[in-house]
């Protein structure tokens, strides 16, 4: 824990260092093949889109990143720690104190308040005042006045935005968001991604994307772009297109 | 609030619809348990108390050797808060100013009767009259008979040995008497101070001490508890249960309640296990949410165990709050039965089973399907991961299975009873699966089309999976209702056939042979025929295979019944209750041999072919054992260790002839005039105890009706919850239908058919498992003889298949009321 610490304050290594990950899933009758040979490095402070087609592997290689999954084969390191050999439970405590998630669908608990929402990662991770922190969070995302309501009686856009506040809450080091936008129109997504990018940089926080939206992954400062499970940057698979 | 407590509020949970299930399903299974539990109690005691009355009080102890018991017996009984009484019972002379006669004398204490009561008149022609204890010091009570025997009058007096009592009552009605036929003599009452005073009691008469006691149940068997060890063969215990009549009643109904706990605890498992998959399924987003957000497994365990405590608590405190009024009103209802108060007695202990099982079904039943959502993927925020397969479920199903067999057996402590049950429950499940298989395949080839029956095919098709766990559901369900019903059903036909309307309810006995025609004759004349009358000899059996029958019974299998006089007969006909288990009745013309009654062989280790040798009077006979026969001695008939063939070995003994009939309330006067006629002919007044009898079987019959509806309703709420268990499925896929164009009235008709059929097969199945489990419960553990039930089973098919096409349609209604669009977004 504390070599992490120290890893954490220090810039000089990468937030994410991805070696050789290979992810396979065994179907009834064959083996499944969704991620083959990737390596990556994501640097502190960066923001990177992940880009591809439906069905290309983006949301496993998302999940694998963020510690929610294992790899068949590979490392994944993420802020010093080689979350590919963490127990589950080792992982659920790396996330609870330095990774933040947006989900699609939002994935807010439709039992909770916005604001009883927020304060669950904070009181998850152990921290004082949770309340504080997550109202602060709720008015800076603009939903100061809708802090008792419950998701059922937010608009999407709305839903998105307590989603956001709650991925800041516990001041994680890197965001992960899967498709932020998707459930969105464009003119409210446009709103979201903006509130996204704004807080990403106001809190230094790392950002690894996953995304159709291509302005959304056009304010990302680079894109990695995956086909069939196998990772090309962008400006290599232009140059092989052409 | 925080956020985390209040993911665990019940308040909060409530607003869940699943949760809401689980509950509910809790709150019935407590409530049903505890409801039954304590009726039965108070059944239980309102029964053994009316039962008590039988025997003056709710244990007697009966020394047989002619001395009374260690007087620091009945100290320690007084010590530990019973009521005690005495009696002594012996035969002696009584003479009067115009003669003497033999009478059976019961010398009873002040306490006396501790239970019941006592029917005396004060003259021939009074009215009679109802009292709670028995005569004072230097008082005698007779039987009519006696006076009429001796010519006396009340206000005479009369000599017991050294001592003159008055006659102040007729003795018309005893509550412990009129079970044996053995006393002939006419029976006096006199205080129990007097007996010494007659002086008619020496060292080797034969007399025997009784006594009395009553109390609570629990202090009755730590007393028994005490004084097992001190007593002596000849020294015996007798509670309700030991008694003759209805012991098989009594066990009966209290086999039914037991079984009725017991399907309700079957139930309430099957209800809480069903919900709470439910709500487990429906937990797996939010579990992979709080794994994202980083709550570890072992937290996730920890909330979710939290939770169920707080349910358990939730159920427990809600299931007693909806029991115990329900128990109330119970008990008024069976008090309106009995046209009797009935006193409302709340047993705590009888609660401790309702909290059991609630624990048990939350632990059992609820918890394998939460406790696996630990296990549930992270990554199932991002994208869903392959569900359940059903066979991680297997376990489940095993700890299930040992759950209720555990509940079971500890709720009616019946094995027989619990393998019949779950017999029937896996031939159940057996038969379901195949019969799921071939229905799975026949439906394959049914295509859809604008038909509402193959839309309703197709329907069962689609949802294959989910409508053969709902079939199994309602099925069990079905089979545990109609194991209820049949079971109810045949115990009532059972004791209706036992005691029917017009069941013999007097004994006529002491019939000289020469006047037996006289006396036939007077009561056809009153339209009150005698049933078959029996010539009666008595007779002590003495030898065994030409040994000494004392010396060829070892001591410990002596039985009361060698030890006094037997009543035997001769009859050319085997009565129509008694039942040959071995040998051949006598054939007509046939003189020797003698047919024995089965307990009593079997006591006695006799076998056919055995010489039974039995002295009458002065006289001796010998007969080989020709037949053994079982004998109903609850048939209210009189009934005969040993039967003779007619013309054989009793032939020229001494006789008297005895017989029971039926005679009305409002024909009753008639018997005054009969003992004028008849002086000698003793008449034994049963009507009493047979109302009785008949009073305990409306209560019992009052009970087993009140606690088949709470099952019955229990079911009925399992089968809601079940059916509402997809109930999010149905909507969004009918939101579908709509959208794509399907109509309103035709979806309505596919859905309830779909659900009918669903019904209609469940319905059948359950009704041939529960015929499967009735047939074993019948034979072992109701004695009764097993048959088919149509009339019963018929419906309930048919009912089962309307109940759910109502549920289908219900739950389909906010599909047809709300515009399609609406809908779906609202199921999002």
């Amino acid at each position: 824990m504390n070599q992490m610490t120290d890893l954490s304050t220090t810039d000089t290594s990468p937030m994410l260092r991805v070696t050789d990950l290979s992810h396979r899933v065994s179907l009834e009758t064959d083996t499944l093949t969704i991620l083959q040979g990737v390596s990556l490095e994501i640097n502190r402070g960066e923001s990177v889109a992940i880009v591809g087609r439906s069905g290309s592997g983006k949301t496993t290689l998302l999940g694998l990143l963020a510690g929610l999954d294992t790899p068949t084969e590979g490392t994944v390191s993420l802020d010093g720690a080689q979350i590919s050999s963490l127990s589950e439970d080792e992982r659920a405590k790396l996330r609870a104190s330095r990774v933040g998630f947006v989900f699609q669908s939002f994935q807010l608990l439709p039992a909770l308040s916005a604001l009883e929402n927020v304060m669950l990662p904070l009181e998850l991770a152990g921290m004082e005042a949770p309340e504080v922190r997550a109202k602060e969070l709720l008015e800076r995302v603009g939903l100061g006045e809708r802090l008792n309501h419950t998701p059922r009686q937010l608009s999407g856009g709305e839903q998105q935005r307590v989603a956001i506040a709650r991925a800041f809450a516990s001041d994680p080091v890197i965001l992960f968001a899967d498709e932020p936008t998707g459930n969105l129109d464009n003119r409210t997504g446009q709103d979201v991604s903006d509130l996204l990018m704004a807080l990403n940089r106001e809190q230094g926080t790392t950002l690894v994307m996953v995304t159709h939206d291509e302005h959304l992954a056009a304010r990302c400062g680079r894109q990695l772009h995956i086909e069939a499970g196998i990772l090309t940057e962008p400006e290599l698979a232009r140059e092989q297109a052409n | 609030m925080a956020a985390k407590q209040k993911l665990m509020s019940v308040r909060r949970d409530w607003r869940e619809r699943d949760v809401r299930v689980v509950l509910v399903a809790l709150i019935i299974a407590v409530a049903t348990v505890a409801t039954i539990a304590l009726f039965a109690n108070q059944l239980q005691r309102t029964l053994v108390s009316s039962a008590s009355s039988f025997l003056a009080a709710d244990r007697q102890l009966e020394a047989e050797n002619g001395r009374p018991v260690p007087q620091e017996w009945i100290e320690e009984a007084r010590g530990r808060g019973l009521e005690t009484g005495q009696m002594v019972e012996f035969s002696t002379m009584v003479f009067g100013e115009s003669g003497f006669q033999l009478v059976s004398v019961k010398a009873v204490s002040d306490e006396y009767p501790l239970r019941g009561e006592i029917e005396i008149q004060s003259g021939m022609d009074d009215a009679r009259q109802i009292v709670g204890a028995g005569p004072g010091r230097g008082e005698i009570w007779v039987n009519p008979r006696l006076l009429r025997l001796l010519e006396l009058e009340i206000g005479d007096s009369l000599e017991v040995g050294n001592l003159e009592l008055e006659i102040t009552s007729l003795l018309i009605r005893e509550p412990d008497g009129g079970f044996r036929l053995s006393s002939l003599a006419p029976r006096v009452m006199i205080h129990v101070d007097d007996v010494a005073g007659t002086g008619v009691i020496q060292d080797g008469s034969r007399v025997e001490y009784v006594y009395l006691f009553a109390g609570a149940e629990n202090v009755l068997d730590d007393y028994y508890q005490w004084l097992e060890p001190q007593m002596e063969p000849s020294h015996e215990w007798e509670g309700v249960r030991d008694g003759e009549t209805f012991s098989r009643s009594l066990e009966r109904a209290e086999r039914f309640l037991l079984l009725g706990g017991s399907l309700a605890v079957l139930l309430a498992a099957v209800a809480v296990a069903v919900a709470s998959r439910q709500y487990a399924l429906s937990q797996r987003d939010t579990v992979a949410l709080l794994k994202t957000l980083g709550l570890s497994s072992k937290g996730i365990g920890g909330l979710y165990l939290r939770r169920l405590a707080l349910w358990g608590i939730a159920g427990m405190v809600g299931g007693l709050l909806v029991a115990l009024p329900l128990f109330w009103i119970l008990v008024q209802l069976l008090s309106d039965v009995l046209e009797q108060p009935v006193d409302f007695y709340l047993d705590p202990t009888a609660l401790v089973p309702a909290l059991f099982t609630a624990l048990v079904s939350l632990f059992a039943f609820a918890y394998p399907p939460i406790r696996r959502l630990r296990h549930v993927a992270a990554m199932r925020v991002l994208r869903s991961q392959p569900g359940e397969t059903g066979r991680e479920a297997i376990p489940d199903l095993i700890i299930a299975i040992l759950a209720v067999f555990g509940l079971v057996w500890l709720y009616a402590g019946e094995v027989a009873l619990v393998v019949s049950l779950l017999g029937g429950l896996v031939i159940l499940l057996a038969v379901l699966a195949l019969l799921g298989g071939l229905m799975v395949a026949a439906l394959r080839r049914v295509r859809g089309g604008g038909n509402a029956w193959r839309l309703a095919l197709v329907g069962l098709y689609r949802h294959r999976q989910a409508s053969m766990a709902q079939m199994a559901v309602f099925a069990m369900t079905l089979m545990l209702a109609a194991t209820l019903i049949l079971v109810r059903s045949s115990l009532l036909d059972d004791w209706q056939a036992q005691l029917p309307d017009n069941a013999p309810n007097h004994f006529l006995i002491n019939i000289a042979p020469e006047a037996v025609d006289e006396v036939e004759a007077f009561w056809v004349e009153r339209d009150a025929p005698l049933d078959t009358l029996y010539p009666m000899v008595r007779g002590r059996l003495t030898e065994l295979n030409d040994q000494p029958v004392q010396e060829a019974v070892t001591k410990d299998e002596r039985v009361g019944a060698l030890n006094r006089e037997l009543n035997l007969t001769w009859m050319a006909q085997l009565p129509a209750d008694n039942e040959i288990v071995e040998g051949t009745w006598f054939a007509d013309g046939e003189t020797e041999g003698v047919s024995v009654e089965a307990e009593l062989a079997e006591q006695l280790g006799l076998i056919i072919g055995d010489q039974l040798t039995f002295t009458i009077g002065s006289e001796t006979v010998t007969e080989p054992i020709t037949s053994i026969r079982t004998v109903q001695w609850d048939s209210m008939r009189p009934n005969f260790y040993m039967a003779f063939p007619p013309g054989g070995g009793l032939t020229d003994m001494p006789s008297t002839w005895i017989t029971s009939f039926h005679l009305d309330a409002d024909n009753k006067v008639a018997l005054n005039e009969f003992s004028r006629r008849f002086p000698t002919v003793s008449v034994l007044e049963l009507d009493h105890i047979i109302e009785r009898i008949q009073q305990i079987v409306r209560q019992v019959t009052q009970a087993i009706e009140a606690i088949l509806a709470l099952i019955l309703a229990a079911a009925l709420v399992v089968m809601a919850a079940v059916v509402s268990a997809t109930l999010r499925d149905r909507q969004r896929e009918g939101a579908l239908l709509r959208t794509l164009g399907g109509q309103q009235s035709l979806l309505a008709r596919s859905t309830m058919l779909e659900f009918a059929l669903l019904g209609f097969v469940a319905g059948v199945l359950g009704v041939l498992a529960a015929e499967a489990a009735v047939y074993a419960l019948q034979v072992r553990m109701f004695e009764g003889s097993f048959r088919w039930h149509w009339q019963v089973m018929l419906p309930i098919p048919v009912i089962s298949a309307l109940l759910l096409a109502f549920f289908g349609r219900w739950q389909l209604r906010p599909v047809l009321s709300v515009s399609p669009m609406l809908l779906l977004r609202r199921l999002e």
